[in-house]
């Protein structure tokens, strides 16, 4: 059985672009790349080039990479494909010798992948504008949950900051366990912690409120025209669990 | 029958009814407007709560299928007036109701900063008069805007016969407002809704499209007609809102399937909504406004409506077959438009690759094009696809319509392009 040697980074994005722009510099292929958290396999050897955090280093590859080309390599790191890295790399290494034009070489396998890697995420996100649902805390706070595929919350607050600016609120994603607190001001990403929310903090109205929205979802259906794969197609299964007009549905129900 | 012609009639529809079931009524009767999009403002508003995307965001989709975008009411639905296809109608006898100014702000705003929705549509039935109805809404809307300090999308009915002062007025407060034009002849509309009359309609759309601007009425407006109620064909119906958009630089015609909620000798009973019809509609205006394409080109007065087996794409290629097949590499974009299956982005992704290289079928596949239907109508480099010897109206119709109802069978009736 062949050796594989897997070069690691610390699980952020600027260091995977300082590992990959170290492995560029030294001309090495690499087999693989992996977060170092990652559940090696038994033949996988693991390489730790421990390269220092050089903030010159990391910006002269954003002010060398166009903003296209590095917002591509964003969204594809914020996915959860599990080749991501590799295809950071080749898309990466494809760009320097096309520059802007790398968005029209899609008969490139690793460039073909990028673009749709990167317009799955940013969809994602467009649709979890609409998807996430607030709960009113009782000291006014809003706090929702997610559970995305991608790790779209940073992205994803930059839409509640312009939208709800001048109030308190919380997003967390399940998943990931990651928070995003705002204060009115700035956005916080915490990770780690766990508490739970339940109803039992909601505000006096938000069970009202919640009752008020179930029935106006319930009431604009038009039953002559019920079209459940319809509806299916563009809300996904996935999300219900947090859409509270759809989570404690009884499947019956529209069937 | 049912009219309000005093104080007290609506002092007990405002306190005595408790909010859910005055939503139940209110959004019930609001839910037939098939208009539903929250895009296209880019005004930066200067409140404390929301704000407008300018590409609009869909938060829940229907039990049958339609986003949900705004919280889709109307103020009431009392109504002097007698439309014959409408549940409101003053005929009906029917529960009613009446949110105030308050309400509909509470609601909105609660909604709102749950991200339940991206703002309000509002609507109402004709209460008192035109002007008196139109007053309330702008009360409404003031409210929201002034006190409750709202950014968000707010989407407003104009009330056919009120004043250009109270337009105005409106206008400014909203990020679209719109009329329905309802059926598209004045026939039509003589038959079905006595009480209205085309000009009073055209005559809003005509002063919102005079005074667009920044501020007034920035996402534009759009209208609505009513599909299968009279007997209109398609190419009726098609020239209507060519001549619509054209006119009165509309954002969009929506088109809305005839569904029977009143017993009437003047309306036809049918069991089922056209939705087939209603989606080849739909079809045929994107036709329109993206892909260049003409009414005359789809419909004459000898074909007058459309094929139900075939969207009009496929179907008008399928009848001028000599301009096909077209050679990636080389056609123009209005070329690369035509193809049936082929779309905008599709095209735009076409022409900036090939600069850079010579497209083979693999490549388009690679390009993420999808060559289900396309791949009858192109050559890439010179070579087809499919067997030369099938390049024939016949095999090619054939294969099409299969394939359209194993698709339609597997995902549903409804193709939604909202
Ligand atoms: S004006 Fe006609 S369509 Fe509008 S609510 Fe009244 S009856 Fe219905």
């Amino acid at each position: 059985m062949n050796e594989k040697y897997i070069y690691i980074y610390n699980n952020s994005f600027l260091s995977l672009l300082n590992l990959i722009q170290t492995l560029f510099k030294n001309k090495i292929v690499p087999q693989n790349i992996k977060p170092q958290d990652y559940s090696p396999s038994l033949f996988d050897k693991i390489v730790n080039l421990d390269i220092k955090e050089d903030e010159q280093v990391i910006e002269d590859i954003i002010n060398y990479l166009s903003s296209n080309i590095l917002n591509t390599l964003y969204y594809v790191y914020l996915s959860s494909n599990e080749h991501k890295e590799l295809i950071i790399y080749y898309f990466w290494g494809h760009s320097l010798k096309y520059k802007n034009k790398i968005f029209y070489m899609r008969n490139l396998k690793s460039v073909n992948a990028a673009l749709k890697i990167s317009k799955y995420v940013s969809r994602e996100n467009h649709r979890l504008k609409g998807f996430l649902r607030f709960k009113e805390l009782s000291n006014r706070i809003l706090y929702a949950e997610i559970a995305p595929e991608n790790n779209i919350i940073f992205l994803l607050s930059k839409h509640f900051r312009k939208r709800l600016n001048n109030e308190y609120w919380m997003i967390k994603d399940v998943k990931r366990n990651i928070y995003c607190l705002y204060d009115k001001k700035d956005c916080f990403f915490v990770d780690g912690q766990n508490f739970e929310i339940g109803p039992k903090q909601w505000s006096m109205d938000e069970n009202n409120i919640q009752s008020l929205w179930k029935t106006f979802y319930k009431t604009i259906g038009i039953s002559q025209r019920k079209n459940k794969r319809c509806q299916m197609n563009f809300m996904p299964k996935k999300y219900w669990k947090y859409i509270i007009e759809m989570s404690e549905d009884d499947e019956e129900s529209y069937n | 029958m049912f009219t309000i012609n005093n104080l007290l009639d609506i002092m007990v529809l405002v306190i005595f009814m408790n909010m859910q079931e005055k939503l139940t009524i209110l959004a019930d009767s609001a839910k037939y407007d098939a208009s539903c999009s929250s895009s296209g403002s880019a005004l930066k508003r200067h409140g404390d709560i929301g704000n407008t995307a300018y590409s609009g965001i869909c938060h829940s989709f229907a039990s049958d299928g339609r986003c949900i975008s705004l919280l889709k009411i109307l103020m009431t639905n009392c109504c002097i007036f007698d439309c014959k296809y409408c549940l409101n109608r003053k005929s009906n006898n029917i529960k009613r109701a009446l949110f105030t100014p308050e309400e509909i702000c509470e609601i909105t705003i609660n909604f709102y900063r749950r991200n339940y929705i991206e703002g309000l549509f509002l609507s109402s039935g004709i209460i008192k008069s035109p002007d008196y109805t139109m007053n309330l809404m702008i009360e409404t809307i003031s409210l929201l805007r002034h006190k409750y300090k709202f950014g968000g999308y707010i989407h407003a009915k104009a009330i056919p016969g009120a004043s250009t002062y109270l337009l105005n007025k409106l206008g400014n407060l909203v990020d679209r407002l719109s009329a329905n034009i309802e059926l598209p002849t004045e026939n039509g509309l003589k038959l079905l809704a006595p009480n209205k009359d085309t000009n009073k309609i055209t005559k809003i759309m005509e002063y919102i499209k005079e005074n667009k601007s920044q501020t007034f009425v920035p996402a534009g407006q759009s209208t609505q007609m009513i599909i299968g109620a009279t007997k209109e064909t398609d190419y009726e119906i098609m020239k209507r809102s060519s001549e619509m958009y054209h006119n009165y630089s509309l954002k969009r015609v929506f088109y809305s399937a005839y569904i029977p909620v009143n017993k009437d000798n003047l309306l036809p009973s049918l069991n089922l909504p056209p939705l087939k019809r209603e989606n080849r509609l739909y079809q045929a205006d994107w036709l329109m406004r993206f892909y260049h394409f003409k009414v005359n080109d789809l419909l004459n007065a000898d074909n007058p409506n459309f094929n139900l087996l075939l969207d009009p794409k496929a179907d008008w290629a399928l009848r001028h077959l000599e301009e096909f097949p077209k050679e990636i590499n080389t056609c123009s974009y209005n070329d690369l438009l035509k193809i049936p299956g082929i779309g905008v982005t599709s095209a735009k992704r076409i022409i900036s690759s090939r600069k850079y290289f010579k497209i083979s079928f693999n490549d388009l596949q690679k390009m993420g094009i999808v060559l289900k239907r396309a791949k009858y109508f192109i050559v890439c480099d010179g070579k087809y696809f499919v067997n030369n010897l099938c390049f024939n109206r016949s095999f090619i119709e054939s294969n099409l319509v299969l394939e359209d109802n194993l698709l339609t069978s597997l995902k549903g009736e409804q193709l939604s392009l909202f």
